[in-house]
């Protein structure tokens, strides 16, 4: 009973930290038709404030805090330099921000020096629950995941400013002619999909420590919960990354990790044959 | 003074010239350091070094490639190796295995190299001895720690093995009073391989190796793992899982309360560098068996000098540790230096000769000697625990240990 319960936890938690760094992928896939292989270096920018300001003494949390902003404003830059020119070709964007996300891997990467380097969790240690103890970082986690989705899902759905999105999204030149400045509503939603990455990175680095390719490991993982769940609403990508996020964490308790790693992707690749426009269909919140 | 200037900036354009005209004739990825002096009548002795100087174990090919400078300072300063001045070579490996062929066969055919001293990793090693040493029939010398079993002609070792590492580290851990092991590594070839020795040694000395799994090299995510080691009643995990992961699996296994309840920790790949992953209290007790830690140059006027050395000429990021085959690096170049010098003169078969049973009387952490007709390396051993983010010394090798290999 015990196990089982830990076992919940441990699949809960792992689920809660990819739909954390999905978010923000979701969001610039399904709201700006992007597919930007970037995000992940994104997720690996706010890991690396994070760590910059724990080691110049700074108390950890004031860098998760500071990260999604200081993130948020390199994706507004990168936005207005880079990423508009794209929008006409999604190929060529998938390219160029997989060259961005490359510069970006690379240069933390020097600034590290390859290494692998601790950043101690502001609320450490575990909660003991009788005989067994869950971590209480991932569970602060789990907790943040939830307020953090809740709160995206009620800016798109219920502010002026989802709405533009939205309308931005369903037909830009009927949005422009209505009086909504669509650039500015496209790099506000990057520099937001990019600061709930920031965010993402901030939370999960005490937990996986910094490296260099933390940001790419969940990359592909974070592009097969997209599909899982389907492009082109909010909940869809939400809902595929906690499956994707469930399904690795819960498959290694039944059969070999080496065997796990590859099945998720299986299930991922079957599933999405069987139902190509993924869990949720069509252009909803 | 205005021909003074002049003269300055001739000189200067003439320096900048000659870089520029090497970094063309060596192209990109490519490093030559010339000594300041030259032997007419000869020419210099060419070392190449083929290491992974970009990719994700930059940190430990860097620091072999500062290894390699230093001694090749060292020794030209020295007035060079038999009259002769050395010239050292480097090529960046890049962690790609097709990468690093290409750029090998540059140091062989190119630069015609008289021995390539590199690689890190087994694959590597696997990938660039060939082109180095059968269709480049040129030495080659791999410094890192590994799993055994490489007897391949003119291939010398001089990293610890899975005997060095464990045949006495293992018993001792049982002695202290660790009974039931877990055995989690990486899936590949390293990990297997010392395993399958340890678990010979633990089974033979009265221990019982409850728990053996392998993992995606890339898995972040290890809570069945520690939930079976903490179900199992482990009392020692011997870890060969590697970074990315072991940062997050060490994690795991302390918030499952496995170090409070009296579970410890070891593993022959700790080394300076991997304290940088874990919070101190994380691995508070972890031992770790290796042929160096920079804890042993405070006994060890030899190794103090080594360490202050590096540490002064290269105070970066990119520590002197075994684990990263610095060691094994300077050792290799040592034995290199000393087999040439009975050799007297630099072809394969006749430095390949003296290299089979060369010796040298200091190195990091002390002496090291070939041992004749095995291509591997005798040294000392040293047992260390993790106390508070450092390492202590808590016990050392009588002798030079055998590594039993081929």
């Amino acid at each position: 009973m015990a196990n089982a319960f830990v076992a919940l936890f441990e699949i809960l938690s792992f689920g809660a930290i990819i739909v954390l760094i999905v978010l923000g992928l979701g969001i610039i896939a399904s709201m700006m038709g992007i597919f930007n292989f970037a995000q992940g270096e994104f997720v690996l920018l706010g890991a690396y404030i994070t760590y910059l300001g724990h080691s110049r003494g700074l108390p950890v949390w004031i860098g998760m805090a500071v990260a999604p902003f200081l993130v948020g404003l390199v994706g507004f830059v990168l936005e207005g330099l880079l990423i508009r020119r794209f929008y006409a070709a999604p190929i060529v964007a998938m390219l160029g921000t997989y060259a961005l996300g490359l510069i970006i891997r690379e240069t933390v990467r020097g600034l590290t020096g390859g290494l692998y380097l601790t950043v101690p969790e502001p609320i450490g240690g575990s909660i003991d629950l009788g005989t067994f103890h869950i971590s209480a970082w991932r569970f602060t986690i789990v907790v943040i995941t939830i307020l953090v989705m809740g709160a995206c899902h009620v800016l798109l759905s219920r502010t002026s400013f989802g709405l533009r999105v939205r309308a931005t999204l369903e037909n830009p030149a009927l949005a422009r002619a209505s009086g909504i400045s669509t650039p500015l509503i496209y790099g506000a939603t990057f520099a937001f999909g990019a600061a709930l990455a920031g965010l993402a990175g901030a939370l999960i680095v005490p937990v996986f420590t910094l490296f260099a390719d933390l940001g790419i490991r969940f990359l592909i993982q974070g592009f097969v919960a997209v599909m899982v769940g389907g492009v082109g609403s909010f909940i869809g990508p939400v809902m595929g990354a906690g499956v994707i996020g469930a399904l690795s964490a819960a498959l290694p308790w039944a059969i070999t990790p080496v065997l796990a790693d590859v099945f998720v992707f299986v299930l991922a690749i079957a599933f999405i044959k069987i139902r190509p426009q993924g869990l949720i269909a069509g252009k909803r919140v | 003074m205005i021909a003074d200037r002049a003269q300055l900036t001739r000189r200067r354009f003439l320096s900048k010239f000659a870089f520029a005209a090497g970094a063309m004739t060596t192209g990109a990825g490519s490093w030559v350091i010339r000594p300041d002096w030259a032997n007419a009548a000869e020419g210099p002795i060419k070392v190449g070094i083929a290491t992974d100087l970009t990719g994700p174990i930059a940190y430990a090919g860097n620091a072999d490639a500062n290894v390699a400078k230093m001694i090749i300072k060292e020794i030209n300063n020295a007035g060079g190796l038999l009259g002769r001045p050395l010239e050292l070579y480097i090529e960046d490996t890049a962690s790609n295995e097709s990468v690093a062929v290409g750029n090998v066969r540059k140091l062989i055919q190119r630069d015609k190299v008289d021995m390539v001293l590199g690689g890190i990793t087994s694959s590597m090693r696997n990938a660039i001895k060939d082109p180095i040493t059968a269709r480049g029939k040129t030495l080659y010398i791999y410094p890192q720690l590994y799993e055994g079993k490489e007897c391949t002609p003119y291939v010398f070792c001089t990293g610890p093995t899975p005997a060095q590492q464990c045949d006495e580290f293992i018993p001792w851990l049982i002695k202290n009073g660790s009974k039931r092991f877990a055995l989690p590594g990486a899936n590949y070839v390293w990990p297997r391989t010392l395993n399958a020795h340890a678990r010979t040694l633990i089974e033979s000395h009265g221990g019982e190796v409850v728990f053996e799994e392998y993992y995606p090299l890339d898995q972040l995510e290890f809570s069945s793992t520690v939930n079976r080691i903490i179900s199992n009643k482990v009392d020692m995990v011997f870890n060969a899982v590697i970074p990315p992961g072991l940062g997050p699996f060490v994690k795991q296994l302390n918030e499952a309360g496995y170090l409070k309840n009296g579970g410890r920790l070891s593993a022959v790949t700790y080394d300076e560098n991997m304290l940088n992953i874990h919070q101190a209290n994380e691995i508070e007790g972890l031992t770790s068996c290796l042929d160096y830690f920079s804890a042993v140059a405070k006994d060890d006027p030899v190794s103090a000098k080594i360490q202050a050395a590096y540490d002064k000429d290269f105070p970066g990021p990119f520590l002197f540790a075994a684990g990263s085959a610095a060691t094994g690096t300077y050792r290799g170049l040592k034995l290199w230096e000393a087999a040439v010098k009975e050799a007297g003169k630099t072809d394969r078969e006749s430095v390949a000769a003296a290299l089979d049973h060369a010796k040298i009387a200091e190195g990091p952490g002390g002496p090291a000697e070939m041992v004749p007709g095995k291509r591997h390396c005798k040294m000392n051993m040293y047992t260390a625990v993790a106390k508070g983010g450092k390492f202590e010394i808590v016990r050392r090798s009588n002798q030079l240990v055998d590594p039993k290999e081929c």
